[in-house]
């Protein structure tokens, strides 16, 4: 299990160069010059000799390479250098941003492991009688509805009509509840069917038949089956956590939360290269790390994935 | 099973009973003392010397020495100044009754601490001429500050009271004595203070008590970030949000304004005609470098279909660049109104001929032209596919380009397009400061413009313009450049755009500033 360990801990570091180098990469492809883009986006017009101070100022006149390895050399010491288009210090905006996205996105993952996981047993349980066919077809529908609309749909009754929660923003603790449903909307039909098959499948195994033959108890069954099928679910949820971090533009735009996917698109469309090389590559560490967790949790509960490897 | 189903059909009815019943309960309106404003942007940065912050967020806080109100200048800061005769020598005298709200006194002394740090940056400034008139700032005494000029600038006094860069910020927060890198705070003399800001979540401006002039009427403001506009119109309906304010389309779009306009808790202003909405046709463009395409084109654009179907009457129909109420444009132009047969006859005679597939061609050159815009502005796609339209009907094919924003940009300096949109900055920029902005590369008006034959003349003029002393000198050379600007047929001109609001019922005191990017919260109140 240690060298297990150890050894995807060791894999990180070239997957890490690699993402970083690539996303440095493409940024620099982007056509906009971003000295020019600097300035425009602080409404000051453009000209010739201003161009070639900020290039100077950014840094933009050395070779891509000396570019590069300072980035990573700075990137290193948690050091992401300044924005280009507020000149604050990168990590600070990130700063800022984070904890509201991981406080929306951990209420999120609440919600996501607590209805998937009920509905999906139920729907299980109860295979092919009439409420599990009313839940597939709410599942099939709220896939179907896009982030935007379910977030206006739930603002307009909860807030609106219902005046139950605030419309946006992050004022009070009530506030995280219709942005963390709005974003579980996207997931949790998923996470149910795929826990619904598995328990279904599961349950035609031999081991159940064998466990009902030795006249087990039917809830003793149940917890089973329960745990051997929630361990790919349980993958995929936690494959899922660094996608809700990076992926909430949508969200974040609609209920005005002030998080890192906010940030992350105004920096695109500001052409604020710091912050999106930053930000990619905070993603992928994140990816990384989740995934290495996930997979030692599973290797855990099943201690043949351990030995094998 | 069936006790699921029970159950599940009980919630059910239980929440549509209650979305019935709890609608529009909060309508409270007596005691309020805070205005709740909803901009889809953060105030950012609002050092009133640097461009990246809001402007009306900037306009709450510092003020300058003069005011732009009703097309005049009025005095702010400088209770009255002297010109001397050669237009050299601007004396302003100070109030004496003004101080920074940190308690800094507000003085001569103040202001030129102020002006010369915007001159260290000029650079910045490289939009406004102005900047480089500067000679010298000059302290004479406690209250009298004198402004030395090198020509006899003539917009000085109007640009003086634009909301950036001539405002004044406590000599306490200047950084290193400078103030073009960071400052330490926002504090200025104006009737607002800023005393909370949470980044990208909200603003609060509390009211300057010992405001010099009339003070705000209600106890605060509270800006509130708001990305998505649905989302400002449904907390607007939640009672969160008292004010939209924004300038071409910004804060709201075209149909939630004509939407509110009908219900009833709302009250909705337009201001009057403020700046210019126009298209470019690019004379360096491979096409429409042909005056004479550019002639047609003017004629087959049915701005009639643009203002009634697009812009539902919303704007003032423009049949020149200028409006004539905007200063020096009161002038006898040419104008082309919507004539398909003159426009097809204007191309026949140009020489280009109708191709077997409807499109017209000369010399062996497709008579296909492009249209690239900001594609974040869905109504300048639909005004686009009207001008398609228009085109097709005489023989000229027009391509739509719908762009990020960086992108457009990007086009519109290397002067890659054939036709862009071009809006005027408005009262009190137009027409000086507009019109300087035409000599600078980077904005497509000098990139549409550099085909024509007279363009080193053009820019030639407008330098010199600027610093005419003699009012009918400088009005005989506006005329002559607005009418060879306008017989070439640079721009398509097609509506006067006006700002707009929406406020609660409740909300009373709602008005327009010649600038349409300020806001004055201090003459609202409930």
């Amino acid at each position: 299990m240690k060298s297990y360990i150890i050894k995807r801990l060791l894999w990180m570091i070239p997957i890490l160069v690699g993402i970083s180098f690539f996303a440095f990469l493409l940024i620099n492809l982007s056509p906009s010059d971003p000295a020019e883009v600097a300035l425009r986006v602080n409404e000051v017009t453009p000209t010739e000799e201003n161009i070639a101070q900020v290039r100077e100022q950014l840094g933009l006149d050395k070779p891509f390479m000396t570019r590069y390895f300072s980035w990573v050399g700075s990137a290193l010491q948690g050091e992401f250098g300044n924005s280009y288009v507020n000149n604050k210090p990168v990590a600070q905006e990130f700063a800022r941003a984070i904890p509201a996205t991981l406080y929306l996105a951990a209420v999120t993952l609440v919600i996501l492991v607590v209805v998937s996981v009920t509905v999906g047993v139920f729907c299980a349980l109860y295979e092919g009688s009439l409420g599990e066919k009313i839940i597939r077809a709410v599942l099939f529908i709220t896939t179907a509805i896009p982030a935007f609309w379910a977030g206006i749909l739930l603002m307009w009754i909860f807030a609106v009509k219902l005046n139950i929660f605030p419309t946006t923003g992050m004022t009070s603790p009530s506030s995280v509840v219709l942005p963390a449903i709005t974003l579980s909307l996207g997931y949790i039909p998923t996470y149910v069917r795929l826990i619904r098959n598995n328990m279904i499948q599961n349950q035609h195994k031999n081991y159940v038949l064998y466990a009902k033959v030795r006249g087990l108890k039917q809830s003793t069954i149940t917890k089973h089956v329960f745990k051997n099928s929630i361990q790919t679910s349980l993958t995929a949820m936690g494959m899922s956590i660094p996608k809700l971090i990076a992926g909430t533009v949508v969200i974040e735009n609609i209920f005005a939360w002030p998080g890192v996917g906010r940030l992350c698109v105004s920096a695109i469309f500001n052409r604020d290269f710091p912050i999106i090389q930053a930000y990619i590559l905070i993603m992928a560490l994140l990816c990384v790390v989740c995934n290495l967790l996930v997979d030692i949790f599973v290797a855990a509960i099943d201690p043949q994935m351990g030995k094998e490897t | 099973m069936k006790k699921i189903m029970i159950s599940v059909l009980a919630v059910a009815m239980l929440f549509s009973v209650l979305v019935g019943c709890t609608s529009q309960g909060n309508n409270e309106e007596s005691t309020k003392d805070q205005i709740n404003y909803a901009s889809t942007k953060d105030i950012r940065d609002i050092n009133p010397h640097l461009y990246s912050g809001e402007m009306a967020a900037q306009n709450m806080v510092f003020e300058g020495l003069t005011k732009n109100e009703g097309g005049e200048v009025k005095p702010a800061l400088a209770e009255s100044w002297k010109i001397s005769d050669d237009g050299l020598e601007y004396t302003f005298h100070l109030r004496e009754d003004v101080q920074f709200t940190d308690g800094e006194p507000f003085n001569a002394e103040a202001v030129k601490l102020n002006m010369d740090a915007i001159i260290d940056n000029s650079e910045r400034h490289a939009w406004l001429d102005m900047i480089n008139e500067i000679e010298e700032n000059v302290v004479v005494d406690t209250y009298t500050f004198k402004l030395v000029l090198k020509h006899p600038y003539y917009p000085t006094l109007v640009e003086l009271g634009l909301t950036r860069p001539f405002r004044f910020i406590s000599p306490k927060c200047f950084v290193d004595g400078a103030t073009k890198d960071t400052v330490s705070g926002y504090v200025g003399t104006g009737p607002w203070i800023l005393s909370e800001h949470k980044e990208n979540q909200y603003a609060t401006f509390t009211r300057n008590e010992d405001y010099w002039g009339d003070k705000a009427k209600v106890s605060s403001v509270n800006w509130k970030v708001m990305p998505d506009p649905q989302t400002i119109l449904l907390a607007m309906q939640n009672g969160e949000i008292d004010l939209l304010f924004g300038a071409d389309g910004d804060q709201i779009d075209l149909e939630s304004y004509k939407k509110l306009e009908e219900e009833e808790f709302y009250k909705t202003y337009l201001s009057d005609p403020i700046a210019s909405r126009a298209i470019l046709l690019n004379s360096n463009a491979p096409v429409t470098k042909d005056v004479k395409v550019r002639e047609a084109i003017q004629y087959a654009v049915n701005k009639d279909n643009i203002i009634t179907g697009i812009l539902n009457n919303s704007e003032d129909k423009a049949e020149t660049l200028m409006a004539k109420n905007v200063p020096y444009c009161d002038i006898e132009l040419k104008t082309f109104s919507h004539n398909k047969d003159k426009a097809n006859k204007t191309l026949d005679e140009a020489g280009w001929v109708l191709g077997s597939d409807g499109i017209r061609e000369k010399d062996g050159l497709k008579c296909e032209i492009t249209f690239s815009y900001n594609s974040q502005n869905a109504q300048e796609g639909t005004i686009a596919q009207s001008i398609q339209a228009d085109l097709a009907d005489i023989g000229i094919k027009m391509n739509i380009l719908g762009e990020e924003k960086q992108a457009f940009l990007d086009r519109q300096k290397s002067g890659d397009f054939d036709l862009q949109y071009s809006l005027s900055w408005g009262t009190p920029y137009d027409p000086q400061s507009y019109i300087s902005s035409w000599r600078i590369p980077a904005h497509g008006d000098y990139q549409a413009q550099v085909g024509l034959e007279k363009k080193a003349w053009l820019d030639e003029t407008i330098t010199k313009i600027m610093i005419e002393a003699d009012y009918t000198k400088r009005s005989e050379m506006y005329e002559e450049v607005l009418t060879y600007i306008n017989d070439q047929c640079v721009y398509v001109p097609i509506s006067y755009s006006k700002t707009k609001a929406v406020s609660i019922m409740g909300l009373k005191g709602v008005t327009f500033n010649d600038s349409q990017y300020e806001i004055s919260f201090e003459k609202m109140h409930f």
